[in-house]
């Protein structure tokens, strides 16, 4: 289990008619992918992106090799109760309206109607379709069906996400929100599978990459030792005077190199935003998504033992529930939720380098949300257990950034 | 079981929404009132009864039975084709649990509607006497000829097996035995012609049948005596002259003591080749379930009177309620959909829309017509019917025999459908074959890859 996905030789093979080999779609993959880790397959159209996902979920079956999802098979319900997945296009149901769409798939993983109603009217929130979630799906643009396709695949708050082509048909806005989302996921210890042809999206979002083309891997590595310029330096500052500018210049002059000065251009993607942003704030009609910046708030929330019991069957064992329950807002059964494997969070952390930024002491949190305990409790859990835990569910990080849209989620009922 | 009601649920929402149940729901509203108003049949009130509920409820089963096949074809093709499965099946649901998912959701769609439409038709037959000012006497025929679910009892095979050796022996003393024709050739021809003679009745001359287990529920009602006629030379106004006698014959045969009476009739007169029936009371029944019917050919009539092998002669007696018998039919229609939508769902684990929707419709045809095609191979020549009875005839009985388990059939005559015959159908057509066609779908269905290929 030292992966969350791995695929050991996989090969897929399409033949004709007649049972003659045709076409290598997949040729002798080895994918690995670590657990907390957003990792990005890129490749052009056809390089076998797709139908790698589809083996590893069991829609197709290699023709040699093995794919190991979360430890097991890609098809077994019990793995699938922990994954999410955003197919290359939302396939819904046309005839569902938004909200029965939801309450559809949060049926297959048998929530229970309470949660369910309350992780749909979250989610619609979050991807911005509240308004219209009593129209039938089929009547959706392009964009409103991707984010549904995207609610979906959120509603079992899942430990590994596999999204393919998570942006394409979507606003800056909704880009902007999915690439946001992931990051949020990762920080809270979910692995991510991002399958894209979008280079900008990949790049801003991914630990690892992997460059397929025909099937096989042609390059493989962290976005940062590939990408980066190790020769070049950058230098980015506010506003300086002239004065100091020149004499930096001369500092530079004296090195002998050869260097450039001008003023950063904005990103569009900001621009854009910020331009949208503005004429919200102005309340403009519109009859099509409502973006909010918000993540739906069960995704970003310890969730009540008794939910979390029945998508993760853990067993819960005594050493891990030493943890007090610390504020009266919070239900005492949350106090023998298991607590997540500092020593695996670090190890990750640490073997994945990311762009994001650090967690913040669990101190610093947010006064009604629940403390938790100090590490050095969390370190007295015995390695079995924690092997134990972390087979079947990944360590969830409590600590997070009090940001503003976490703030603005404590009144939200779906918190609680 | 969670997911498994979840599926069942949206394939009952498709079914709605996309409109595929509604046409044929709004085709059925509309014609089956108005086929009560309109449906008159030979004119008399039993006949427009007859007419309606075996019009009717043909209707209806007919056009959920293309429902089901459609429906449940549509429901798993449109997933795998429209590529919904792919974030179906990725959910912690197997795939057998999705099968028997868009498998309940048919039924339970079929169960409601079939529950709709026999309650319009029942309710319609119940009252259809108070829409129009019948008379007196049609009431008390449509009281024991339709609302009533009558056993029958068909006339006893006789044993002609003596007659047969001792007319060979006979024949084999003194020498006339065909030459050319082997001993076991002759003893057929033999039997056949000595069976004829007792369902045969020159000028003159009765034929008695002897029936037991006759049990009638209510001893102070009637029997019937179901006939039909053929004849050996066509009178010149198609009618045979007749005298029936219904009673214990042992007590005119061995001179006992009279317990029960013997009845005849005055001399009637009846077509040729068309059902009839004869009004009995049941005190005719001996008290151990011994009855006897005799039939007397009148010498007027100057023919031969033969009765049909198969439904030459019935008696007939009233052993259950019309609203019960009705049920059963009902249910009867229901096994038939059951199968089908097992059908419909092997046939779209491994083909498309208007394939499995082709496949199961020639299975559905061929097994309404099972029984025509059946006995037409029976006609072939020798040498053509061996060829097919071992291809086509084995593969025939594998389908459900639709038409001979006809619900309708019982209805319009009124005829006893027993919950043993029922269970006997359900037993052979739904639980057996249905989870045979059931098991080879999730076989199917589990082993196939659901995506299809693309590069």
């Amino acid at each position: 289990m030292q992966y969350a996905i791995e695929t050991l030789s996989l090969t897929k093979i399409f033949s004709d008619w007649w049972g003659r080999d045709k076409v290598y779609a997949v040729d002798d993959l080895n994918l690995k992918v670590q657990y907390n880790e957003v990792f990005g397959l890129l490749g052009p159209n056809g390089s076998g992106k797709t139908t790698t996902l589809k083996m590893l979920l069991g829609l197709l079956y290699p023709t040699k090799g093995r794919a190991i999802v979360l430890g097991g098979n890609g098809a077994d319900p019990k793995i699938n109760t922990r994954i999410g997945f955003l197919p290359e296009e939302s396939y819904l149901y046309r005839y569902l309206n938004a909200r029965e769409t939801l309450d559809f798939y949060g049926r297959l993983f048998g929530l229970p109607g309470k949660v369910r109603k309350m992780r749909i009217e979250a989610l619609l929130d979050m991807v911005g379709l509240k308004a219209v979630a009593n129209r039938a799906v089929g009547t959706f643009s392009k964009g409103m069906a991707r984010r549904i396709g995207l609610a979906q695949a959120l509603i079992n708050d899942p430990d590994l996400l596999i999204l393919d082509e998570p942006t394409t048909g979507l606003d800056p806005i909704g880009t902007r929100q999915i690439k946001d989302l992931i990051l949020k996921l990762a920080d809270r210890g979910k692995t991510v599978l991002l399958c894209s042809h979008l280079l900008a999206d990949v790049e801003d979002v991914c630990d690892r990459i992997a460059i397929l083309y025909g099937g096989r891997i042609q390059a493989e590595g962290k976005v940062k030792d590939l990408l980066q310029q190790a020769s070049k330096k950058q230098i980015t500052t506010a506003g300086i005077s002239d004065a100091v500018l020149e004499r930096i210049k001369q500092l530079i002059q004296n090195e002998r190199v050869e260097y450039e000065v001008t003023s950063p251009m904005d990103k569009l993607e900001t621009f854009f935003i910020k331009t949208v942003v503005e004429a919200q704030q102005q309340a403009k009609p519109t009859s099509g998504v409502v973006s909010t910046t918000e993540i739906g708030g069960f995704l970003m929330q310890e969730t009540p033992k008794d939910i979390l019991d029945k998508l993760v069957s853990t067993p819960v064992s005594q050493a891990a529930a030493s943890g007090p329950p610390t504020t009266q807002a919070v239900v005492p059964a949350e106090s023998s939720e298991p607590e997540p494997d500092e020593q695996l969070l670090s190890k990750l952390t640490g073997s994945a380098e990311t762009a994001r930024p650090k967690p913040v002491a669990p101190e610093e949190k947010v006064e009604t949300q629940p403390v938790e305990p100090k590490v050095p409790e969390r370190e007295q859990v015995d390695g079995d257990i924690l092997d134990q835990l972390t087979d079947s569910s990944t360590p969830k990080d409590q600590d997070r950034k009090p940001t503003r849209q976490d703030k603005s989620q404590i009144g939200d009922p779906g918190d609680a | 079981m969670r997911s498994v009601w979840a599926v069942a649920r949206n394939t009952i929402r498709q079914a709605v929404r996309m409109k595929i149940a509604v046409v044929f729901v709004v085709l059925l509203i509309i014609l089956l009132p108005l086929m009560g108003v309109s449906v008159t049949g030979d004119g008399t009130l039993k006949g427009r009864l007859q007419t309606f509920v075996s019009y009717g409820l043909s209707l209806t089963s007919i056009l959920l039975c293309l429902l089901t096949i459609v429906v449940s074809v549509y429901s798993l093709t449109s997933d795998i084709k429209q590529r919904q499965i792919f974030t179906v099946i990725t959910k912690p649901i197997r795939r057998f649990q999705l099968l028997l998912g868009k498998l309940l959701g048919v039924v339970l769609l079929d169960v409601a509607l079939l529950v709709l439409f026999s309650a319009i038709i029942y309710g319609v037959a119940i009252y259809m006497p108070k829409f129009y000012d019948s008379i007196e006497d049609e009431l008390v025929q449509v009281d024991n000829e339709f609302y009533t679910a009558r056993a029958s009892l068909a006339a006893p095979e006789v044993d002609v097996i003596k007659d047969v050796d001792e007319t060979y022996l006979r024949l084999k003393q003194s020498d006339q035995l065909p030459q050319d024709m082997p001993p076991s050739k002759i003893k057929a021809y033999l039997t056949s012609l000595k069976r004829l003679e007792k369902r045969a009745a020159e000028p003159g001359r009765e034929l008695i049948w002897e029936f037991n287990n006759v049990e009638p529920i209510d001893p102070n009602g009637s029997l019937f005596i179901r006939f039909k006629y053929d004849v050996s030379v066509n009178p010149p106004d198609s009618h045979v002259h007749s005298q029936w006698f219904a009673g214990d014959y042992r007590q005119v045969r061995y001179g006992d003591k009279a317990e029960t009476p013997i009845y005849e009739t005055p001399v009637r007169r009846d077509p040729v080749r068309a059902f009839r029936e004869i009004e009995v009371p049941a005190a005719a029944v001996a008290k151990d379930g011994y009855l006897a019917v005799g039939f007397l050919n009148v010498p007027i009539n100057n023919t031969v009177v033969i009765f049909p092998l198969e439904d030459g002669l019935e008696v007939l007696y009233k052993a259950d309620t019309f609203t019960a018998n009705f049920v059963r039919a009902v249910l009867l229609i229901l096994f038939r959909l059951v199968f089908l939508a097992c059908l419909g769902v092997l046939g779209a684990t491994f083909l498309s829309f208007p394939v499995a929707i082709l496949f199961c419709l020639v299975i559905f045809f061929t097994a309404s017509f099972s029984g025509f095609v059946l006995e037409s191979f029976d006609y072939l020549t020798e040498n053509v019917s061996s060829v097919y009875s071992y291809t086509i005839k084995p593969a025939m009985k594998l389908l459900p025999q639709f038409d001979r388990f006809n619900p309708t059939k019982f209805l319009v005559e009124a005829r006893l459908l027993s919950w043993s015959l029922l269970a006997k159908v359900v037993g052979l057509m739904v639980c057996i074959k249905s989870l045979l066609l059931l098991l080879i779908a999730l076989l199917i269905f589990s082993y196939r890859e659901i995506a299809k290929v693309v590069v």
